[in-house]
């Protein structure tokens, strides 16, 4: 256990054994690793499932005290040029490892985050260091790493984890926090969280800060008053033709909460298919939104466009769609 | 200087027989200032409630009367007058020695004073110290203190607007101006018609002393034939340029050549002020038009397109007035300056901070810097423990916009 105050950190499990759900996958990658040789590997799947988790635990058990020295973690949706392939990767791929394994290990977290000429430079480092160095990709969907990636890496699909896992994992860090649980708080962490263990860790934590004591209320109120844009809100003062309260709104939530344009509006096409109005007019408003989308890329003014957007809205709810 | 010496000095400067006729026919008393009854009551009020405010601004259009209109109210209260206007250095010191002594000791003849800062609006970055000199005196002063300039919202007035009276000049309405050339011409023994005296005043665009140049020159020359077709180039404030393009329903696209604000600029007035005017549909409309300027807007400065300006002040102008069915009737709107730059700058440096927060707290726990910032109201609670915010390594200012 970590000596932390961040419960993500803090039950992070360092030990294969302590890992929850995934049951197959982790056999089979605890056996490559006791074979003390491992390919390189493509882990899939959506966010806060373990991918992450299984990397660090397999080079803890790796390399054990001097992992730190021989284990590189970079972030490819934080620094997805090529430039970070062929300098920070290129650096540590070239030198050998410390200690009794002869490889050193780079995780690439969110590797589909890569740009396509990114990972066309990674192929050839991957089998150029291929002696001194394994690599662990960590991806979304695995249809964005191009191909010759794909087939130099044993891919490992992981699943959404179960109710039954989450709660195992509640549980634990229940009983180590002295928190008190009732048993219906188990399924609402679970369905808030969308079996993202990451989420339901620091939405346990967010709603603990508050009070030992935690009932499903609570985890609704704390998910609801944190979700990052409450573009529904927006959106349906303009439908009902309050364009000036809307607009507040929507200049309310940029400005205050620093929720960037591109991120409302990403909010705001999801959002559409949610709204209670006619099939036709959905489409309608998606054209008008991918046009907004289009508008700030192209250099507009996001505020604007945005604003502009919601004009659309309101005619729409009118009846006088353009 | 007292206005009969002012008078003289300006007598002077052009030969009593070949005077301009804007100079010889300068109002010299209040029942000679036409078409500002609201200003020369607002003057005689201040005159009489003073020291209640201290300093009064008198602004508008050039050639609406604002310096005789000073002129007048001295002469009226016997007080003596003090000018100063843009000829002169008003730096700080200058102010200080000039106006100073004046703004303390009483009148040796005259029962009062009257301070003019004639075009305040002049006052230029040459003139350091200028305009906060001027609130200190304005602070101090035994005498009311009368300013005159074109445009009064310019933010370096800000400081002295929020000390002083504001007294609007209109320009003169085209018949008032037709009428008082009729008078002067006859008294000039000019015999001029009134449909060339008309052609006049509709040129001046209520500018008296303009309408007077022309008189003359047109007058002294043999030509009889007025060019309406050079009206004079006026500026407009932007707040008569968005009353009329919120209140009248026109094409207007020329509206924004006569000021010299960008294009831009005024983009971001039509934002922040569409919604005091507009309403609902015509509001929804608006903000369309807007949307369309503004895309021609980002497309001039990606491929650097300038002829999409021609787009952009078409969405902008035309657009704009164009979302309403039928001109507005509602009276006066108080338009307010753009306040989403400002606003967007401070949200900014905001974003700094908790952008590098989110970086710190990604690299502890292994994730992405972007899905931090995604997760960072759930995140935040958490990141208020003390010991959260060592293990961090958190900044000072970091701390605070954390426990903000």
């Amino acid at each position: 256990m970590n000596d932390t105050d961040i419960w993500t950190e803090k039950y992070r499990p360092s030990k294969f054994e302590d890992l929850v759900g995934q049951q197959e996958i982790i056999k089979r990658v605890r056996s490559l690793v006791q074979s003390l040789n491992i390919p390189h590997l493509l882990f899939a799947g959506p966010a806060g499932i373990g991918k992450s988790t299984l990397a660090l635990i397999i080079v803890k058990t790796l390399f054990q005290e001097t992992w730190r020295e021989n284990y590189l973690e970079l972030n490819a949706s934080d620094e997805r040029g090529i430039d970070v392939v062929r300098q920070k990767v290129k650096d540590f791929a070239r030198t050998k490892s410390i200690g009794s394994v002869p490889f050193k290990v780079i995780f690439l977290d969110e590797a589909d985050a890569l740009t396509k000429e990114a990972q066309q430079a990674l192929r050839r480092t991957m089998e150029n260091y291929s002696n001194t160095c394994r690599f662990i990709l960590s991806c979304n969907y695995s249809s964005r790493i191009i191909d010759p990636i794909q087939s130099r890496c044993v891919t490992f699909r992981f699943r959404l984890l179960e109710k039954k896992d989450i709660t195992k994992v509640m549980e634990k860090i229940a009983q180590a926090e002295k928190l008190s649980l009732i048993p219906e708080v188990f399924e609402t962490l679970y369905e808030t969280s969308e079996g993202d263990c990451r989420r339901a860790i620091n939405l346990l934590q967010a709603t603990a800060s508050i009070s030992p004591n935690i009932n499903s209320e609570m985890i609704n109120m704390i998910a609801s008053s944190t979700k990052p844009a409450d573009v529904k809100i927006i959106l349906d003062y303009a439908l009902s033709g309050d364009f000036v309260n809307s607009r507040n709104k929507l200049l309310d939530v940029m400005l205050k909460e620093s929720i960037s344009g591109t991120d409302i509006i990403k909010a705001i096409q999801k959002e559409i298919w949610n709204l209670q109005i006619e099939p036709e007019i959905k489409v309608k408003l998606t054209e008008k939104t991918g046009e907004a989308e289009f508008r700030m890329i192209e250099g507009s003014d996001e505020f604007v466009q945005l604003q502009a957007l919601l004009a659309s809205f309101v005619l729409a709810g009118m009846g006088k769609s353009t | 200087m007292s206005w009969q010496e002012w008078e003289n000095q300006h007598k002077m400067i052009t030969n009593e027989s070949h005077e301009s006729f804007a100079e010889k026919y300068r109002a010299s008393n209040f029942s000679q200032i036409v078409g500002q009854n609201l200003a020369v009551s607002s003057i005689k009020s201040f005159l009489k409630d003073f020291p209640k405010k201290k300093a009064l601004i008198l602004y508008g259009p050039a050639g609406t009367g604002k310096t005789s209109l000073v002129l007048a109210a001295a002469k009226e209260n016997k007080y003596e007058l003090l000018e100063l206007n843009s000829s002169d250095l008003r730096n700080r010191a200058q102010l200080e020695e000039r106006l100073k002594p004046a703004t303390e000791q009483s009148s040796l003849f005259h029962s009062s004073k009257i301070l003019l800062m004639d075009e305040v609006d002049g006052v230029t970055g040459t003139d350091i110290g200028g305009i906060p000199e001027l609130v200190k005196l304005i602070n101090s002063t035994k005498f009311p203190i009368i300013m005159t300039c074109n445009d009064v919202w310019q933010s370096k007035l800000s400081p002295v607007r929020a000390k002083s009276t504001l007294v609007e000049l209109k320009p003169l309405s085209i018949s008032t101006i037709s009428r008082l050339l009729q008078e002067i011409a006859k008294k000039e023994g000019l015999n001029e018609s009134p449909y060339f005296l008309n052609q006049i005043a509709i040129k001046s665009q209520g500018d008296m002393r303009a309408a007077l140049n022309d008189l003359q020159s047109y007058s002294s020359s043999e030509e009889l034939i007025v060019d309406l077709t050079e009206t004079r180039d006026i500026q407009q404030s932007i707040f008569n340029i968005l009353k009329k393009l919120f209140k009248e329903r026109s094409d207007f696209l020329n509206l924004f050549d006569s000021t010299n604000l960008s294009l831009d600029e005024i983009l971001l007035w039509i934002e922040e002020n569409a919604p005091k005017e507009y309403k609902s549909l015509a509001l929804a409309k608006a903000f369309e038009a807007l949307g369309n300027a503004d895309r021609f807007r980002g497309r001039i400065y990606k491929n650097q397109s300038w002829r999409f300006l021609i787009y952009q002040n078409a969405f902008q102008s035309a657009g704009i007035s164009y979302s309403k069915y039928a001109p507005l009737q509602t009276s006066f709107t108080k338009y307010e300056r753009p306040s989403r730059i400002l606003k967007i700058w401070l949200n900014n440096q905001k974003f700094l901070k908790k952008k590098s927060i989110a970086k710190k707290y990604a690299r502890f726990t292994h994730c992405s810097t972007k899905r931090a910032l995604s997760e960072f109201p759930l995140i935040k609670p958490i990141l208020k423990n003390q010991n959260v915010q060592k293990s961090l390594k958190l900044s000072e200012e970091e701390i605070d916009f954390l426990n903000k």
